[in-house]
């Protein structure tokens, strides 16, 4: 157990591969040399040879970069010119995940993320590859402190853990209505059903003749081609991302694997969890389908994924309850809201939305006066939407959690926890003071230093409700 | 009952002071620019109005934030802290009121310019994880005192994050 182990060799490639991808901006001043009067041969040849330091440098590193595990301890030792000598203590391991690239599935390799509590991402470990048994058993290792969560083994899934995990069919129905493809449908559907309303008609009948002499089907045609490229498009990336999505709630812990080439594995302890989020996107809600996602505070999720995290890409509205239940029942579901925002702020809500597209129709009824109809239909849309916001917004307030109905453009209900929220702010300017209205602030952490949750004008007495909740003192 | 009543302490009343002079050293940005802009008028002869126009503009500025806002603020301006929590209120035009929970207290901070050493104040700035806030202007031994105060009271063991 204590004597020092090597990553397996295959662990060379990813080091290569990653400082290249870092040379790559170095490269561009030689290539741009060489493009001009400098020989191409001796450009060649430069390349050639970092890449051969390259290639040594990774090698040496991989010589090494050395673990082992002492009693409680984690110890790595690495560094070519600059040695380092880390240990890392069991107890501060806070979550250990196996992750599969193509090249780890070849050589049957997993990589394994080792994150410690706190913000400072370079305390975390990571060992780029090792063997899938070896990986296990270090999880097991580690791990084995705080829970038995030995199951990450795929063969022994216990069947007394809640687990859930997605069909296909959801996950083709969740590709098809993403919020990318959302973009784009809108967008297509605006130019293609709607261009004849509102372009000027000269303008309109000079481009159709235009695209009339190209051959007009050949054009039409074309562009479903490129709309079902682009839809088939969103619902791969959603099919590979989430392909064999699973959740499984152990006792202090949620666990996710998913991807269908890249297998991703994920351990958010539920502590570490801010606020859940059941999100209906403009697409989804008249379908009934909704996403659930939670905010998590500290560690290495999923840095190119924003900050929430998902905890399950698709559901039916009718399952959420059933699925929160048994996957996170510290959090309360109950669909009884009561409205937020009193009638007489219905104004600030409106003049919110419509504010800029109003100045957009002045501005273009001034200067081109022909386009005019199209700020009008925006302006239509944003009073729509500021309504629809009055609307949505609403809350239900219970012992220890408050659950807010919020929408931007898609709805969104938001479960917190008083003692998630870091600091609770309202404020009023003095015509709300006339009112009695008054606009709240919630923060809570998340990856990236913070959510703020703003909800504009709500009935003072409220405020004051939600006031004396989060506060402790009496 | 909190957040119903605004908070009871006010900040140190040399505050307005401290604003004041801050705002008057700001105010040489505008007088700079009033200067460049007659400089330029005289040698590439365009018109001293621009120049004039930008007197008025800054004059008003100057008049706003040196001699009215600070009182303003100042009045505004109050905090509490209690036990378990920290409660502040600031704002002219929009009034806000924050509670910060004692619990979710990362760290306290007391600081100090040039401009409030001259008036013996420092500012105190408590950290959340996810947010900051700042009482501005406190009597050095107060913010001191006060700053040892959150941090003690802080130190009640932290359920994660």
């Amino acid at each position: 157990m204590s004597s020092p182990k090597r990553l397996h060799p295959v662990a060379i490639i990813f080091t290569v591969i990653k400082s290249l991808r870092q040379l790559i901006y170095a490269l561009f001043p030689i290539i741009i040399l060489a493009s001009s009067d400098f020989g191409l041969h001796y450009v060649v040849l430069i390349i050639s040879i970092i890449v051969v330091i390259f290639i040594g440098f990774s090698v040496l590193s991989w010589l090494r970069f050395t673990y082992r595990i002492e009693g409680d301890q984690l110890r790595i030792e690495k560094g070519v010119i600059v040695r380092q000598k880390r240990t890392i203590s069991k107890n501060r391991i806070q979550s250990i995940d196996l992750t599969q690239g193509i090249i780890h599935r070849i050589f049957g390799l997993t990589k394994v993320q080792i994150e410690t509590a706190g913000s400072d991402r370079s305390v975390d470990a990571g060992l780029s590859a090792v063997k899938l048994e070896e990986g296990q058993h270090l999880h097991n290792e580690l791990k084995s402190k705080y829970e038995n969560v030995e199951s990450v083994v795929e063969s022994d899934k216990q069947t007394n853990h809640a687990q859930h995990t997605i069909t296909v069919k959801r996950l083709l129905l969740a590709g098809s209505t993403s919020a990318s493809f959302g973009i784009v449908l809108s967008l297509f559907a605006l130019t293609f059903t709607e261009i004849e309303a509102f372009v000027p008609e000269s303008f309109y009948n000079r481009t159709t003749n235009l695209l009339l002499s190209q051959g007009i089907e050949l054009l039409i045609v074309l562009g479903i081609v490129l709309f079902i490229l682009l839809w088939m498009l969103g619902i791969l990336t959603m099919v590979v991302k989430y392909g064999k999505f699973t959740i499984t709630r152990y006792e202090n812990e949620l666990f996710i694997t998913r991807g269908l080439l890249e297998k991703k594995q994920m351990t958010i302890p539920i502590k570490r969890i801010q606020a859940v989020s059941i999100k209906e996107s403009l697409i989804r809600q008249p379908l009934g389908f909704a996403t659930i996602s939670v905010e998590i505070a500290g560690g290495e999720t999923e840095k190119q994924n924003a900050s929430e995290t998902l905890l399950f890409p698709l559901l039916r509205k009718t399952e959420v309850k059933g699925f929160l239940d048994e996957i996170l029942p510290e959090y309360e579901n109950n669909s009884t809201f009561r409205k937020l925002v009193p009638k007489r702020a219905l104004p600030y809500y409106l003049l919110r939305t419509s504010m800029i597209p109003l100045i957009g129709l002045i501005g273009i009824a001034i200067f081109m006066p022909e386009w005019v109809i199209l700020p009008i239909i925006l302006l239509g849309l944003s009073v729509i939407l500021g309504f629809v916001r009055y609307r949505t917004t609403s809350f239900n307030l219970s012992e220890n959690q408050l659950t807010l109905q919020l929408r931007m453009f898609s709805k969104e209900i938001v479960l917190l926890k008083s003692k998630r929220i870091q600091a609770l702010e309202r404020s009023q300017h003095f015509l709300h003071r006339k009112q009695n209205l008054g606009t709240m602030k919630l923060s809570i952490l998340n990856n990236f230093g913070g959510r703020h949750y703003n909800i504009n004008e709500l009935n003072e007495e409220d405020l004051d409700k939600i006031g004396d909740w989060y506060s402790t003192e009496t | 009952m909190y957040m119903r009543q605004p908070p009871s302490e006010r900040i140190a009343k040399d505050a307005i002071k401290a604003w004041k002079l801050t705002a008057s050293l700001w105010s040489c940005i505008p007088i700079l620019i009033v200067i460049a802009l007659f400089v330029l008028a005289y040698l590439f002869d365009f018109s001293y109005w621009y120049g004039t126009i930008f007197i008025a503009i800054s004059l008003i500025e100057v008049i706003l934030t040196v001699i009215f806002i600070p009182k303003l603020r100042w009045n505004r301006w109050r905090y509490e802290v209690f036990d378990q929590e920290i409660y502040i209120q600031h704002g002219i035009l929009i009034v806000s009121r924050t509670l910060v929970p004692m619990i979710r207290v990362q760290h306290v901070d007391t600081k100090q310019g040039p401009i409030l050493k001259k008036y013996g104040l420092s500012s105190l700035t408590v950290s959340t994880a996810a947010t900051t806030h700042e009482i501005p202007a406190l009597l050095e031994e107060e913010a001191a005192a006060l700053r040892d105060r959150i941090s003690e009271l802080a130190r009640v063991e932290q359920d994660d994050v």
